[in-house]
C-alpha cells in the first residue's frame, strides 16, 4: 500500500482527485445562485434569477424603463449601398452614421450611403472602429492598416512606420478631450493632439500579459484597456499610475467564484459609463461599481451569448454584441434581440424582474453575429456580418 | 643718433620680417574663408561683426524694433503697431505722427486686434506661446491667455465672444472663451499658418498655411487653406490651393464674394537654371470665390523681367475696390484693381484662368500701381474710412502712410531707435530683399521665411540636371557649424553666399564685398531659434524624453553589446549643435546623388524641419529608421522596441537652439517671459 501511495501514479491521481473537486465545488457554489437554463428557452415567471443581491445594482422592475426596448428595425446592406455587408463598427455623430465596413468606411447621411476608402486616403478598407471627437468633431478611424484623422474633409494617415503608433493592427479607437487612445496588436496608444506626442503601453511598461489589446474605454480621469490574456488594465491620467483587473481564480474554461472580479483574462472590449465599468470577453462579462464585479454568463442572465465582441455602455445600460444576437442590460434587466434562422424576422426577448418575455420583431436586426453597436436618444445602430441595423425605440 | 637709427632699423626689420609673412597669412586666411583672392582686407569686416563677444556686440550692434503688423482704432485716431524686436505693442497718434505709449508685452509680439469696442487689446506673443490682453482706457496689460504654439494670426468670433489664434508653430488653432479666459478647444490647420479672417457675413473663417503639404519630391505640391465655420467652431473643410505656398494673409471684399490671399508659386521640381526664364519664383494671390463652386483662381502680380517679390500681407478698401498687397522682398506696395480682376475672371475660360497662373503678362490687366516703401514692408491696416494705408516697414522702423486716393507716400511715423543701420541690420535687409536674385524674382527670405526653412526639395543645378536634390536647410544659428551644403563643400558663409551664390541660384551680379560681409555677418550671428516651448519649455525633459537622452547616448545595445563609436547618436550628433561638424555616410545616398559624404546636419529644433534627411525623403523624424535606416548604418536602431524609437524621437523634439544648451537658464527664463 505504501509503495502505491509513494508511486508517481498515485500522487498524479490524487492532484487530478483535487482539482476537480475544487472545480466541482465551484461548480455547486455556482449553482447556489443561478439557473442552469440555458438560452433559447421560453421562460415563465417561475423562470426567475434567483441571485444574490449585489449592493449598487438597480433592482428588478417590471418596466424595463431604464433599458428600452428597440424595434421598426431597418436593415442596410450592399443593395442599400454599404461597400460590404460585414460590418465591424458603427458610431453615431448627429445625423451622420459612420459603419465601419471590410471594404471601407460608410457614412449614412441624409438618407444616403457614401463610401469612403484608401482612394480617398484612408489608411486601410477594414475599418473596425470609429469615433468622434466631440469638441472638434474630428473623425479617427481605426483600421486594419493604420490610424485615420477625417477632419474637414481631409484624411491623415497614422501609422507606426510615420509615427509613435504601436502598431497598425487598430481595433478600437476613442477619443477623450485632447487626447486620443488606441487598442492595437502592439499595446495601446496614446496620442496627445496638443503636442503630437505618442505613448505605448505593452508589457514592458504595463501590467499587461501581452501586447495585444482589442478595447479601450475613457472616462473620469481613468483608461480602461481590454488587454488579451491580462483582464483589464486601468490607467490614471491625472496620476501616471496603472493597476490591473484580473480573473481571481485564473481559469480559462470557467469562472470559479462568481463576482469575485473580471470573469475572464481574455477580455474584447471596456466601456464606462455612469461611473460602470463594463467588461466583455469570450466567456461572459463584468460590470464593476468601483466596489463589486458583477459576472453575467448566458446561463445566468438574458446575455445572448458568453462569445462577447463589444460592448458599448450609454448612460446606465450597456449594449453587449456576440456571437448569438444582441443584448442590452442595466446590470438587472435585459433586452435581448435575436434573428430568426430561416428569416428575417426575430424577437425581442425582455427580462424584467426574472421574468421573460418574448417580444415578436419583423424584421429583426440583419444577424445575429454582432460586431458594433451605437445608441443615441431613441435610436440603435448595430453591425452585424450581414449588413448593419436601425432600430427606434418602441413601446410595448 | 646712432642707437636711434640701430632701434629703427631694427624695428624696420622686424616690421618687415613680421608684415610680409603677416600679410601672406592674412591674405591666405582671408582667401580660405572667402573663396576669393580678391576681399579686402580688413579685419574688422568679419572679426567685429560675427564676434561672440558680449562687449564687441553691444558696440557694433543697435536694437531696433522691427514693426510687423499694425492695426487702427475704431474711430481711427490710434495705430497699434507690433514690435517684434522690442517686445512691445506700440501705440501711436496717426494724426500727430508720435508715439503715445510703448507697452511691454510678451516674447516676438506678432499680430493686435482691437475689439468692436475699443475696450481691449489682444497681442499675440510668437515666441511666449501666449497673448496679452491690454485694457485701452489706460493702456496696460491686463491679462495674459495661454495658447498653443507660436501664436500669430487672430480674430474674433462674430460674436466676439470667443478669440481665435492662429498657433503657426504647432500649425493649429486655439479657440478662447474670452469670459473665462482659457482655451476651449484646439483645431488643426494647414502647415505653418499665420492668419486667420472671419468672412463679411460671419460664417466662417479662413485661415492661411505656408508650408505644403509633404509630398514626395516629384510630387505636384498644395497648401492648405482651412475653413472654420464660426457657428460650430469646427473645421468645415481644407482648400487645397496647388502649386503655391507662404499663404501668409487672407482679406474678404466686403460683399463677401471673394476672398484674396497672398501666395508664392515655387517651382522646386524643374533646375534653379530656370531663374534666367522666370520660371523658378512666381508671387501672386489667389482668389477664392465664395458662391458656386468656390473656385480658386491664382493671378500673378509679376510682370515679363520684374518680379514682386514676398507677398505678405493683403487688405481690401471698404468700398471693395482696391487690394493692396505688400511686396516684402522688394519694398513696394502693389495695388490691385478687385473690379478688373473680376473682369479678368468672368470673360476667362477654365483654360485659360489655369494659364493666368503662371502668366508674368496678365498682372497688367489689375495691377493700378506700386508704391514705394520703407524697407520689407509687412503688416497692412487702412483707416475706417478707407483713406489711409498704414504700412509696418518691417526693417526700417517705421510706419508708412499712404494715401488711397493719390496712392502715394504722404507720411512716415518713425518708431523712435536708432536711426544707424548697423552691419547685422544691414545684412538682414539684404536677406529679406530680392534686389540681388535676378529680376527680383525672390530673395533669401522666400526659401527661408523667417530665416528658417520652406519645406521643399529644390533641385539647385550646379552639375547635373535632375541630380543631387537637396532639402532646404535652417539658416538658424548656422555660424558655429561650418561647413556648409548637405555635401560640405563650403567652409564658409563667405564662400556660400558668395560667387557660387550668384552662379548657382540668384544667377546674376555677386554681393558687393561690403554687402556679403554684411549678410554673412547676419547669417553667422543675427538669427536666433525660436525657443522649443512645444516639446521643451523650461529645460526640464519628460520622462519619455530621458529615456531617449540615454538612448541617444548609449554605447550599449538592448542586449548588451557594444555599439561601436561612429555608430551612436551622440557621436555624430554631440551638443550644444548636435553635429561634430564632420562628413558621414548614413547609408542614405539616393541613385540620382553623386557619390559623396553628406555633411553631419545639426539638430537644434530639428522637429520644426520636416521633411528630413538631405533630399526629404522621410517625412518624419520616425521614418529616418522606420523606413530609410533598416541597415543600421545611421545610428544602430534594429534593436530598439518601438517605444524605445518613440522616446528616441520625443528627445530629438526636445532639442532647442545652442544658446538654450550654452546659456542654459537665462536664456530659458527670457524665452518664457510673461
Amino acid at each position: 500500500m505504501k509503495k502505491i501511495i509513494k508511486s508517481q501514479y498515485f500522487k498524479i491521481t490524487l492532484l487530478a482527485v483535487v482539482i476537480l473537486g475544487a472545480v466541482s465545488m465551484g461548480f455547486i457554489l455556482k449553482d447556489k445562485y443561478h439557473d442552469n437554463t440555458r438560452h433559447g428557452a421560453v421562460r415563465t415567471s417561475s423562470d426567475a434569477f434567483d441571485r444574490p443581491e449585489i449592493p449598487g445594482l438597480p433592482a428588478p422592475d417590471d418596466l424595463t424603463k431604464d433599458v428600452p426596448v428597440f424595434g421598426n428595425w431597418k436593415n442596410f446592406t450592399t443593395k442599400d449601398g454599404l461597400p460590404s455587408d460585414k460590418c465591424f463598427c458603427v458610431r453615431i455623430d448627429g445625423d451622420k452614421v459612420y459603419v465601419g465596413t471590410h471594404d471601407g468606411l460608410a457614412v449614412y447621411e441624409n438618407g444616403k450611403w457614401r463610401t469612403y476608402t484608401t482612394k480617398d486616403g484612408l489608411s486601410h478598407n477594414g475599418v473596425v472602429s470609429v469615433d468622434v471627437n466631440e469638441i472638434t468633431g474630428d473623425v479617427w478611424i481605426g483600421t486594419l492598416g493604420g490610424l485615420t484623422k477625417w477632419s474637414g474633409g481631409k484624411f491623415e494617415v497614422f501609422n507606426q512606420f510615420n509615427s509613435g503608433m504601436p502598431n497598425d493592427l487598430v481595433y478600437m479607437v476613442i477619443c477623450d478631450g485632447r487626447d486620443v487612445w488606441c487598442a492595437t496588436g502592439g499595446g495601446a496608444g496614446h496620442y496627445d493632439t496638443f503636442t503630437k506626442e505618442w505613448e505605448i503601453f505593452t508589457e514592458a511598461n504595463a501590467p499587461m500579459h501581452e501586447p495585444w489589446t482589442y478595447g479601450v474605454s475613457a472616462g473620469d480621469g481613468k483608461v480602461f484597456i481590454a488587454a488579451w490574456g491580462g483582464g483589464v488594465i486601468e490607467y490614471n491620467t491625472k496620476t501616471k499610475k496603472f493597476r490591473d483587473y484580473t480573473d481571481p481564480d485564473g481559469f480559462m474554461e470557467i469562472d470559479l467564484q462568481p463576482d469575485d472580479g473580471v470573469v475572464h483574462d481574455i477580455t474584447t472590449a471596456t466601456s464606462w459609463a455612469d461611473g460602470i465599468l463594463w467588461v466583455s470577453t469570450y466567456f461572459g462579462m463584468s460590470r464593476y461599481d468601483g466596489k463589486y464585479w458583477k459576472g453575467y454568463f448566458d446561463h445566468d442572465s438574458g446575455l445572448a451569448s458568453n462569445f462577447i465582441n463589444f460592448l458599448r455602455a450609454e448612460g446606465p445600460v450597456a449594449y453587449v454584441c456576440s456571437d448569438n444576437g444582441l443584448s442590452s442590460t442595466n446590470g438587472t434587466n435585459w433586452v435581448t434581440y435575436k434573428k430568426n434562422d430561416n428569416d428575417a424576422n426575430g424577437v425581442a426577448i425582455v427580462t424584467t424582474g426574472g421574468v421573460k418575455k418574448e417580444i415578436p420583431l419583423s424584421p429583426s436586426i440583419a444577424h445575429n453575429f454582432i460586431i458594433g453597436v451605437d445608441a443615441e436618444d431613441d435610436v440603435l445602430w448595430v453591425a452585424t456580418s450581414k449588413g448593419v441595423s436601425r432600430g427606434e425605440k418602441i413601446k410595448y | 643718433m646712432k642707437k636711434i637709427l640701430l632701434a629703427a632699423g631694427v624695428i624696420a626689420i622686424i616690421s618687415i620680417v613680421v608684415f610680409i609673412p603677416g600679410k601672406r597669412w592674412a591674405r591666405a586666411h582671408v582667401n580660405y574663408k572667402t573663396a576669393t583672392d580678391d576681399h579686402p582686407l580688413k579685419c574688422t569686416d568679419c572679426h567685429a561683426y560675427i564676434s561672440k563677444s558680449p562687449l564687441i556686440s553691444r558696440l557694433v550692434n543697435r536694437d531696433y524694433f522691427s514693426p510687423v503688423n499694425v492695426t487702427v482704432s475704431g474711430d481711427g485716431k490710434l495705430l497699434f503697431v507690433t514690435a517684434q524686436d522690442a517686445d512691445e505693442l506700440i501705440v501711436a497718434d496717426s494724426e500727430k505722427g508720435e508715439i503715445i505709449k510703448k507697452i511691454s508685452v510678451g516674447n516676438k509680439p506678432y499680430g493686435v486686434i482691437i475689439d468692436k469696442a475699443g475696450k481691449k487689446a489682444y497681442v499675440s506673443n510668437q515666441w511666449s506661446d501666449n497673448v496679452s490682453v491690454i485694457d485701452l482706457d489706460n493702456l496696460k496689460v491686463t491679462d495674459t491667455l495661454a495658447t498653443g504654439n507660436g501664436p500669430a494670426g487672430m480674430s474674433f468670433s462674430s460674436d466676439e465672444k470667443h478669440l481665435y489664434v492662429v498657433n503657426s508653430y504647432s500649425s493649429d488653432l486655439t479657440v478662447i472663451d474670452l469670459e473665462e479666459g482659457v482655451e476651449k478647444k484646439r483645431l488643426s490647420t494647414g502647415s505653418n499658418p499665420t492668419n486667420i479672417q472671419l468672412s463679411p457675413d460671419g460664417n466662417e473663417l479662413y485661415v492661411t498655411a505656408r508650408r505644403a503639404a509633404i509630398v514626395p519630391y516629384g510630387e505636384p505640391m498644395a497648401t492648405e487653406l482651412t475653413v472654420i465655420n464660426d457657428n460650430s467652431k469646427r473645421i468645415k473643410t481644407y482648400l487645397s490651393v496647388e502649386s503655391a505656398y507662404l499663404m501668409e494673409n487672407v482679406a474678404f471684399t466686403p460683399s463677401g464674394d471673394l476672398a484674396l490671399v497672398t501666395l508664392i508659386r515655387p517651382k522646386n521640381l524643374i533646375p534653379t537654371l530656370q531663374v534666367e526664364r522666370g520660371w523658378m519664383m512666381n508671387h501672386g494671390f489667389g482668389v477664392i470665390e465664395q458662391k458656386g463652386d468656390g473656385r480658386i483662381i491664382q493671378l500673378l502680380i509679376d510682370e515679363p523681367q520684374a518680379y514682386y517679390s514676398d507677398p505678405f500681407d493683403i487688405v481690401i478698401t471698404p468700398d471693395g475696390r482696391r487690394a493692396f498687397i505688400s511686396s516684402s522682398g522688394v519694398n513696394l506696395i502693389t495695388v490691385i484693381d478687385i473690379d478688373s480682376v473680376r473682369q479678368l475672371i468672368s470673360e476667362s475660360t477654365p483654360e485659360m484662368l489655369s494659364l493666368w497662373s503662371n502668366h508674368l503678362g496678365v498682372s497688367s490687366r489689375y495691377v493700378v500701381k506700386r508704391i514705394p516703401t520703407g524697407a520689407n514692408p509687412k503688416g497692412l491696416a487702412l483707416s475706417p474710412d478707407g483713406k489711409l494705408l498704414y504700412v509696418a516697414e518691417h526693417l526700417e522702423d517705421r510706419i508708412g502712410v499712404i494715401s488711397t486716393e493719390s496712392l502715394e507716400m504722404v507720411n512716415t511715423i518713425n518708431l523712435g531707435k536708432s536711426h544707424r543701420v548697423t552691419v547685422l541690420r544691414h545684412g538682414r535687409k539684404l536677406l529679406n530683399n530680392a534686389g540681388r536674385t535676378f529680376q527680383n524674382q525672390y530673395s533669401c527670405y522666400t526659401c527661408h521665411p523667417d530665416e528658417h526653412e520652406d519645406g521643399l526639395v529644390y533641385n539647385m543645378a550646379s552639375k547635373d540636371m535632375g541630380r543631387n536634390v537637396t532639402n532646404t536647410q535652417s539658416l538658424r544659428d548656422i555660424g558655429d557649424t561650418p561647413p556648409f551644403k548637405w555635401n560640405g563643400k563650403n567652409q564658409t558663409v563667405y564662400k556660400q553666399d558668395g560667387m557660387r551664390f550668384s552662379t548657382v541660384l540668384t544667377r546674376t551680379e555677386q554681393f558687393p564685398y561690403k554687402d556679403l560681409d554684411a549678410i554673412t555677418a547676419y547669417i553667422m550671428r543675427g538669427i536666433s531659434y525660436p525657443p522649443n516651448l512645444l516639446y521643451n519649455p523650461d529645460g526640464k525633459l519628460t520622462e519619455a524624453q530621458k529615456r531617449g537622452k540615454k538612448i541617444f547616448e548609449r554605447t550599449t545595445d538592448n542586449f548588451g553589446n557594444i555599439i561601436t563609436e561612429n555608430n551612436r547618436c551622440v557621436t555624430c550628433h554631440p551638443a550644444p549643435y548636435y553635429t561634430n561638424l564632420l562628413p558621414a555616410d548614413v547609408s542614405t545616398l539616393a541613385a540620382s546623388d553623386d557619390s559623396i559624404l553628406f555633411d553631419t546636419p545639426h539638430l537644434n529644433n530639428i522637429y520644426a524641419s520636416p521633411p528630413y534627411l538631405h533630399d526629404g525623403r522621410a517625412n518624419t523624424l520616425e521614418e529616418i529608421w522606420t523606413l530609410y535606416g533598416k541597415d543600421d548604418r545611421h545610428g544602430l536602431a534594429g534593436d530598439m522596441t518601438k517605444i524605445d524609437l518613440n522616446d528616441l524621437v520625443e528627445y530629438l523634439k526636445s532639442l532647442r537652439g545652442p544658446a538654450y544648451e550654452i546659456n542654459e537658464s537665462k536664456i530659458q527664463r527670457a524665452s518664457i517671459r510673461k
